[in-house]
């Protein structure tokens, strides 16, 4: 794993060293760009934790055993998996304030990604929980295990085997997917990069480095969903 | 006369258009242990499974120490059981299945004392005493903290005993619990229940196809088939002798087998 982080590391390096040395004005767009970044890091940790929080939750929800708390998780899966992400960013940060609601541009950008994106979750989160067998929920009501107390201690934890990697793709898609923020008037990276090529015209070496901001941003996602899903695999096989 | 530690009185038991169980009645003893047996797919697992609260019952009434259990008095009558009755006679109850159904992401000592600690309340010290109790028992001292992948089927299922047993219950349901080991480990699981038989005053209600055992360590035997308890007896008679003709031929069908 170390390895292969490395290597990664070192082409990045590497690319990066070719990009400042090559071009000799990076230093002009690259504070913008670099700002953006943080921007983008923001978003993307705060939808982030506005995703997994709504995914579980629907995601749970669905397998209730109350009908209207289907219904409520349903509805709310639909609506944002059913309609444009773009529209739905408008909608917190143009329409709301047409109701008395007027979200700063970070919170509407996080709502609507982050509840998107939750509601994608919310169906890998609840196909985990009912993937695991049936014989562990028994063996639960057999110990008289309160039904709370059995998703979150028993079938949770095996739950997040099998909703690991699912949700370390939406994940990357996710933060891929922030870009959309730039039309609620936030300046990320995306947002950065057109600004400083309408002012610098470094067209080839802007975009290059935004290229390689987003894949070190998929990166890290990548390796910390790689170490989750190391941790809660990790009593399954013999020879730990 | 005692009063019976479990009583079914006419309990029935649908899947759409199948009568799994039909109208059954059963009186089990306290400290009796009855064996079930029969054909595979005749239902016998279900009775364990509907006893257990796994399975509702469509019709009839399951009483535990004279209480009605899947329902409950109300004035004069018998209504619905609140989720807090269920829980408080379900507490009676333990249950070993035939695929262990230990927690995967638990080590043995951990499967022991999740529940105690959870639903009876006891304190983790307490608890861990006594899980290393029963793991003792059960001949696991030295293994509480392997993790169920780390151990053998017939581990396993030891484990799986000493977890219900860590509930403290005065029933003890086994459903089939050797049919998923492998032949060399049936005997140390049998060996745990044949203690548990011989040492202690639980009821127990055994599903199984072990016809040696059954004849060894039960009270009574129950040959049960479609839907129905079809003869019962002591286990030399009716193992021996069935007066019942499809009892018979599955009895000469398992012996035979052997």
């Amino acid at each position: 794993m170390t390895g292969r982080l490395m290597a990664i590391a070192a082409l990045i390096a590497f690319l990066l060293g070719i990009v400042v040395a090559t071009f000799s004005e990076t230093r002009i767009f690259m504070p913008a760009l670099l700002r953006g970044a943080a921007v983008t890091l923001q978003v993307a940790g705060l939808s982030f934790l506005l995703m997994v929080a709504a995914a579980l939750t629907a995601g749970a929800a669905k397998t209730s055993p109350f009908p209207p708390v289907r219904w409520m998780a349903g509805a709310y899966i639909e609506i944002f998996r059913g309609t444009s992400l773009l529209v739905q960013l408008f909608w917190f940060y143009f329409v709301m304030p047409e109701f008395g609601v007027t979200l700063p541009a970070m919170a509407a950008g996080v709502l609507g990604i982050g509840l998107n994106f939750g509601a994608y979750g919310a169906e890998i989160v609840r196909g985990a929980i009912q993937s695991v067998p049936k014989g562990q929920r028994e063996a639960a009501t057999a110990l008289n295990i309160k039904p709370l107390h059995r998703l979150v201690r028993i079938v949770m934890p095996q739950a997040m085997i099998i909703m690991v990697p699912p949700m370390g793709n939406l994940t990357i898609e996710m933060v891929k997917a922030t870009s959309v923020v730039s039309a609620v008037t936030l300046v990320d990276i995306t947002y950065a990069s057109v600004q400083q090529n309408q002012i610098h015209y470094r067209t080839v070496e802007i975009f290059m480095v935004t290229l390689v901001l987003y894949y070190c941003l998929s990166q890290l996602i990548r390796f910390s969903m790689g170490v989750l899903e190391a941790r809660a695999t990790r009593h399954l096989c013999t020879g730990h | 006369m005692t009063q019976p530690k479990i009583k079914f009185d006419r309990v029935t038991k649908r899947y759409g258009p199948l009568t799994v169980l039909n109208q059954i009645c059963l009186d089990i003893d306290p400290g009796e242990l009855v064996t079930i047996i029969g054909p595979s797919g005749s239902g016998k697992t279900t009775v364990l499974r509907v006893l257990m609260t796994l399975e509702s019952i469509d019709d009839g009434v399951i009483y535990i120490d004279g209480e009605p259990f899947n329902k409950m008095r109300a004035g004069g009558a018998l209504a619905p059981a609140s989720n807090a009755h269920i829980r408080r006679l379900r507490a009676r109850i333990g249950m070993v299945f035939q695929n262990f159904n230990l927690f995967p992401h638990m080590s043995a000592l951990d499967n022991c004392i999740e529940a105690p600690i959870h639903s009876l309340g006891l304190a983790r010290g307490e608890a861990v005493n006594r899980a290393d109790e029963l793991l003792d028992m059960v001949g696991l001292a030295g293994l509480r903290s392997r993790y169920p992948s780390q151990l053998s089927g017939g581990q396993q299922q030891r484990v799986a005993i000493a977890r219900a047993l860590a509930m403290q219950p005065e029933i003890l349901l086994f459903d089939e619990p050797t049919s998923a080991l492998d032949p060399e480990m049936v005997g140390e699981v049998l060996q745990v229940i044949r203690d548990l038989a011989s040492a202690h005053s639980y009821t127990m209600l055994l599903v199984t196809h072990q016809m040696g055992f059954a004849r060894e360590v039960s009270d009574r035997v129950c040959f049960f088939d479609a839907g129905q308890f079809v003869e019962q007896g002591p286990p030399q008679e009716l193992l021996g002798s069935p007066k019942n003709e499809r009892a018979r031929q599955f009895l000469s069908k398992v012996l035979e087998a052997r």
